[in-house]
């Protein structure tokens, strides 16, 4: 029989530190064991400062107030990386970002990346945090202008061939439906919608936290090389 | 050796301004690529290119450290994407004016890069950038363009005789397919006649290592350096004299 990841299972008192972009649908899956703190979506952009906003938080944390704490984050750019706790146990999911976490597999965000490499994903969260390529038009003319704007935009997505929004089943999808097909049709691209999973985020809640998640035990950090075979 | 100096006049005319003023007018270069101002980057490059100064220096001293700032400002989260394109575009004005007079001074080129993103990765912003940087050294580029697969990148090494293989990715879940290149060009028993260079965000030095690259660049700006200490040329060949 398999040793169960903590000793006790009655009174496990958890804590999930996880990006903004999935506070809804991981919200969700709340069972009443774990308390959730949501960090700025936008740390993606900057891994290095993503690390330190992270690791700051966990410092925080005093042992006995947890039993252990889940990270809510995929590798992130590397942005996870280092990351470590001398009094907790870490649990993270196995994913190169959250795209994986809202389709549900490792294996399927691979199949759309081989199929389409050239996939800009959007999900209600991300839609609502403004990381739409239109909304990002915007504020690219607002700072430089029209013309500056769709240089800068041309150049940052001549490659990318499809939208698709991931219906997690946490938000109505026809608002997000309506802003994603404006995208795709103001970058002349096509659209599609793809079902999500609460897969990983009910399993990020409620464990068992068995094969897409690392086990990182109190002294060891999170490394790269961790998630190269996804 | 792979190329041969030209001789050079040995009249060497003094430059017209003094050093004091030349270093000042570098500092303004770095400091319109960092502002991204491509019109004075195209005034201070042009006016110190006619006063003859080194062409070392203008790269080095004025044009490199200006778009080295913006990139760890960009690493930082201090600027965004059109802030990183727009000081591309303005360093790509001032090397567009150094690179036709380094190849005036050769008869080969520097050496040959063939250079690509690597499969199912489309970015190529930081690759393009790496570009404007080897081509304005005097290397002679082959863009393979983007989500390149390793058979594609050892063809073409082949192909056109390159000394250099560079590859670049951006997402941690493309950056295998570097290793797998490395690999390929290995079996294809290449290796020994060609250097390997790697980057893009995601990538570390242990990375680098581990998957037999000779040479990892941090940031795009490093690439023009780290080539020529791969192929054992000096830094400052084919730029640091004047006409």
């Amino acid at each position: 029989m398999k040793t169960p990841l903590f000793k006790k299972s009655h009174d496990l008192k958890l804590l999930v530190l996880a990006c903004a972009v999935m506070e809804k649908e991981i919200r969700q899956c709340q069972n009443g064991r774990v308390e959730f703190k949501f960090f700025d979506y936008g740390l993606h952009r900057t891994p290095e400062n993503m690390s330190k906003a992270i690791q700051v938080e966990i410092d925080r944390v005093n042992e006995e107030e947890y039993d252990g704490i889940i990270l809510g984050y995929g590798l992130c750019s590397n942005g996870i990386v280092g990351v470590h706790s001398h009094r907790h146990r870490l649990i993270v999911p196995r994913a190169h970002d959250c795209i994986t976490l809202f389709l549900g597999s490792p294996e399927s965000y691979k199949s759309q990346s081989v199929k389409h490499p050239g996939t800009y994903y959007l999900t209600p969260g991300w839609i609502e945090k403004g990381e739409t390529p239109l909304s990002k038009y915007g504020s690219y003319a607002k700072s430089y202008g029209e013309e500056t704007a769709r240089w800068v935009l041309h150049e940052e997505m001549k490659h990318y061939t499809r939208i698709a929004v991931i219906d997690t089943g946490v938000y109505p999808l026809e608002p997000y439906q309506k802003i994603a097909i404006q995208n795709a049709k103001f970058l002349g691209i096509s659209y599609e919608e793809l079902k999500g999973s609460p897969y990983f985020f009910k399993e990020l809640v409620a464990g068992p936290w068995e094969k897409d998640f690392l086990i990182i035990e109190k002294g060891y950090s999170i490394q790269q090389d961790m998630f190269f075979d996804l | 050796m792979i190329y041969q100096e030209k001789k050079i006049n040995p009249i060497k005319i003094l430059p017209t301004i003094g050093e004091a003023e030349v270093e000042m007018k570098l500092v303004q270069l770095q400091q319109a690529v960092a502002l991204r101002n491509c019109k004075v980057v195209k005034e201070l490059t042009e006016g110190l290119v006619k006063e003859e100064v080194d062409l070392f220096k203008i790269l080095n001293h004025g044009l490199i450290p200006g778009m080295l700032e913006n990139s760890e400002r960009f690493r930082r989260g201090e600027f965004f994407i059109p802030e990183l394109l727009m000081s591309s575009r303005a360093l790509k004005i001032g090397l567009n004016i150094l690179r036709p007079l380094i190849q005036e001074r050769k008869r080969g080129v520097l050496g040959r890069i063939v250079i690509g993103t690597v499969k199912f990765d489309l970015h190529d912003i930081g690759k393009n950038l790496v570009i404007i940087l080897l081509e304005g050294n005097g290397f002679e580029i082959i863009d393979l363009g983007v989500d390149v697969p390793p058979e594609k990148f050892i063809k073409a090494v082949e192909k056109n005789g390159a000394q250099i293989l560079a590859m670049s990715s951006l997402l941690t879940s493309t950056m295998s397919w570097m290793r797998s290149t490395i690999e390929l060009l290995h079996a294809s028993g290449m290796d020994g006649l060609v250097k390997t260079m790697v980057g893009g965000a995601p990538v570390t030095p242990i990375f680098a290592k581990n998957i037999g690259a000779d040479a990892y660049c941090r940031e795009a700006t490093s690439a023009p350096a780290m080539a020529k200490r791969i192929l054992g040329i000096r830094e400052d060949e084919h730029t640091s004299f004047t006409k």
